[in-house]
This record gives structure tokens, sequence and C-alpha cells, in this order.
């Protein structure tokens, strides 16, 4: 895989998001919406016709774009994909995921919270003591 | 005598050193546990913000038409967000949000604030205030008027996708998204500081488990 190229200190980037139709428009009404010269969007829509290997390209495209710091994807999206945003460690670009109209956050499914809850867990808790 | 003297000085040394690490472990741990409980605050209030804006959508779609808020409108000619994040990269990622405007504009993005929360809790005019007060009031509004005027126009650029006249459930929308977007650039924050707590933590319980 090519060096990702960080983004500069203090210059301004983009929020990507990978979301059902409402959480998109809701956020392109928020002034989020970004289109290049060669037409492309800093958004993709999921609904019914989408695949996951549109996802799976959307997300690694976001997450390799120098020009994106969030990439905001709806949690329920995210499980179809989880082996990839799992699997994704990087500070920058910071993943969120969000709820959907729909499907409510589910804090079990969240990657940042499965990747520190072993902290919790009764063997670690025995190990440090 | 002498040896003795210094085997005790070591000893303390040492029970001074494991101490001062133990206290750096719990802060570590502190740390780890008030950004994880930010995070999970936050992303409740986050959810409260985001089903407003469905709605406050859903109102708009149904007194517009649903012809008139859908997707297929959206504009897909080179533009640039309007709306965008300042990144500070260090040790623990920091994000800055920049709405309606570039770099520079914080003015602009605390300005707006005041006025839209102006605007959300309007004041009752009394009968009988004092005319100092109306002049102060009016070059209040004067100021917060000319910080209004670039974010409105960007606020009704984003608005004309969907016709130059819309809803006001529309707008309302409109606003319910953006303090959606302040909250996630507070989630993701608490995040960066979530992971490098947990980096710290992780760190001390892998040395101690040499």
């Amino acid at each position: 895989m090519a060096n990702r190229v960080h983004i500069p200190t203090n210059n301004s980037a983009l929020i990507a998001m990978i979301a059902d139709e409402d959480t998109v428009v809701g956020f392109l009404l928020a002034g989020v919406g970004n289109v290049d010269l060669r037409r492309k969007t800093n958004y993709l829509i999921v609904d019914s016709k989408t695949t996951v290997k549109q996802i799976e390209e959307a997300f690694k495209e976001f997450t390799t774009r120098s020009d994106i710091a969030v990439v905001l994807i709806s949690q329920y999206v995210a499980n179809m994909v989880r082996f990839v945003v799992d699997s994704y460690n990087k500070p920058i670009p910071a993943i969120l995921e969000i709820p959907s109209k729909n499907h409510p956050y589910d804090p079990a499914h969240d990657s940042i919270l499965s990747r520190v809850k072993h902290l919790f867990s009764a063997e670690s808790v025995a190990s440090r003591h | 005598m002498e040896v003795v003297d210094h085997k005790t000085h070591n000893l303390e040394n040492g029970q001074a050193a494991e101490e001062e690490e133990e206290v750096d472990e719990n802060a570590n741990v502190l740390q780890f546990m008030d950004s994880m409980d930010a995070y999970l605050t936050l992303i409740h209030s986050l959810s409260s913000n985001l089903r407003q804006g469905w709605l406050e959508l859903a109102s708009a779609r149904h007194s517009m038409g649903a012809y008139r808020v859908n997707t297929v409108l959206l504009d897909h000619t080179s533009h640039p967000a309007a709306t965008s994040l300042l990144v500070d990269e260090g040790k623990e990622p920091h994000f800055t949000l920049c709405k309606w405007g570039s770099s520079g504009n914080e003015k602009l993005f605390l300005g707006e604030e005041q006025s839209s929360r102006d605007k959300s809790h309007p004041e009752i005019r009394r009968r009988g205030a004092t005319q100092l007060s109306e002049e102060k009031t009016t070059s209040e509004n004067k100021a917060s008027c000319e910080i209004d005027d670039p974010v409105q126009k960007e606020r009704s650029k984003s608005l004309s996708v969907f016709g130059t006249l819309v809803s006001p459930k529309l707008r309302d929308a409109q606003l319910s998204f953006e303090t959606a977007l302040e909250t996630l650039v507070e989630i993701a924050n608490r995040r960066s500081e979530m992971l490098c707590a947990f980096d710290k933590v992780n760190k001390k319980s892998g040395g101690s488990k040499d």
C-alpha cells in the first residue's frame, strides 16, 4: 500500500460520509458537501441497491484521501464492512460510527469501543495484579 | 554502615519511583475513563440531534413534496465544501470545525453561534425600556448582522439546491444538522483523547507483564 500523505498541520480538511439518504442530505445542508474537478464527491449514499463492494471501495477511498480528516459512517453500514472498519487503526481520518434513522447506535458494535473493551476483561485485570 | 545506608537509600528511591509510576498509571486510567464517558455522552447527544434533524427533514419533505427534497437535486458540479475541519496533527490529533467559511473565520463561527442562539431564544421587548439599553441592543444587533450576512448567504446557498422558497422545517433541519456536526467534532476529539490514553495504559500494562 502506498504511504499516505499526512494532512499538513492547520490545513482545512473535509468530512466524508457513507450513510443513508436522509443523513447525507442533512449534512449536505450543513455545508459539508464537496465535489472536485473530477466530479468526485466526499459522500456515498447507501440505499437498498448499494453493494458491499461499493461501500468497501468508498471506505478505502475516503481513508486514503489526504484531504479527508473525518469519515462518518452509519453504524449499520459499518456492520456490512465490519472487517475493513475494524482493521483500520490510523488516527486520521477519524472513523466515527453514527446512528441512522432505522438503526439506533449500539456501543457493542462500535469499533473504537471494541478495541478498548479488553481493558475491562477479567484476563487483563488479573494480569495486572 | 555506609553500605547499609547506600542500600537503604536505593530502596527508598526505588519505592518512590514505583509510587510515582503507580500515580501516573492511575492518572492515565482516569483520563481514559473520563474520555470514554464523554465519548458515550456525546454519542447520546448526537443521536438526539440527528433524530431532531430527521424529523424536521421529514416534515419539510411532507410540506414541499418528496420530489423537491431528494438526492436527485444535489449539485454535482464542482464546488468546495462550505464547512470544513482544521486539523492539528500531533501526539493527539485535534479537530476544529470551520462552519460556512474558510479558516480565519473563527469570529464568524463564534458570532453566528451567538446570533443563532439569540434567534432560538428571542427576548420579549418590554415597554418602558431605557433608551440606553435600546441603543446598546441596536449596536449589538448591527454587529451580529454584519457577521451573520456571509453565514446566512452560505446557508441560503446550501438551501437553494432544493428551490428558492423552502419550508421553514428545512431551515430548522439545517440548524439541527449543524448542531450535530459540532457534536461530531467533539466526539472526534474525545476519540483521539481516548485512544491516546488507551495507548498509555496499554504500554504500562504491557511493561508490567514483562
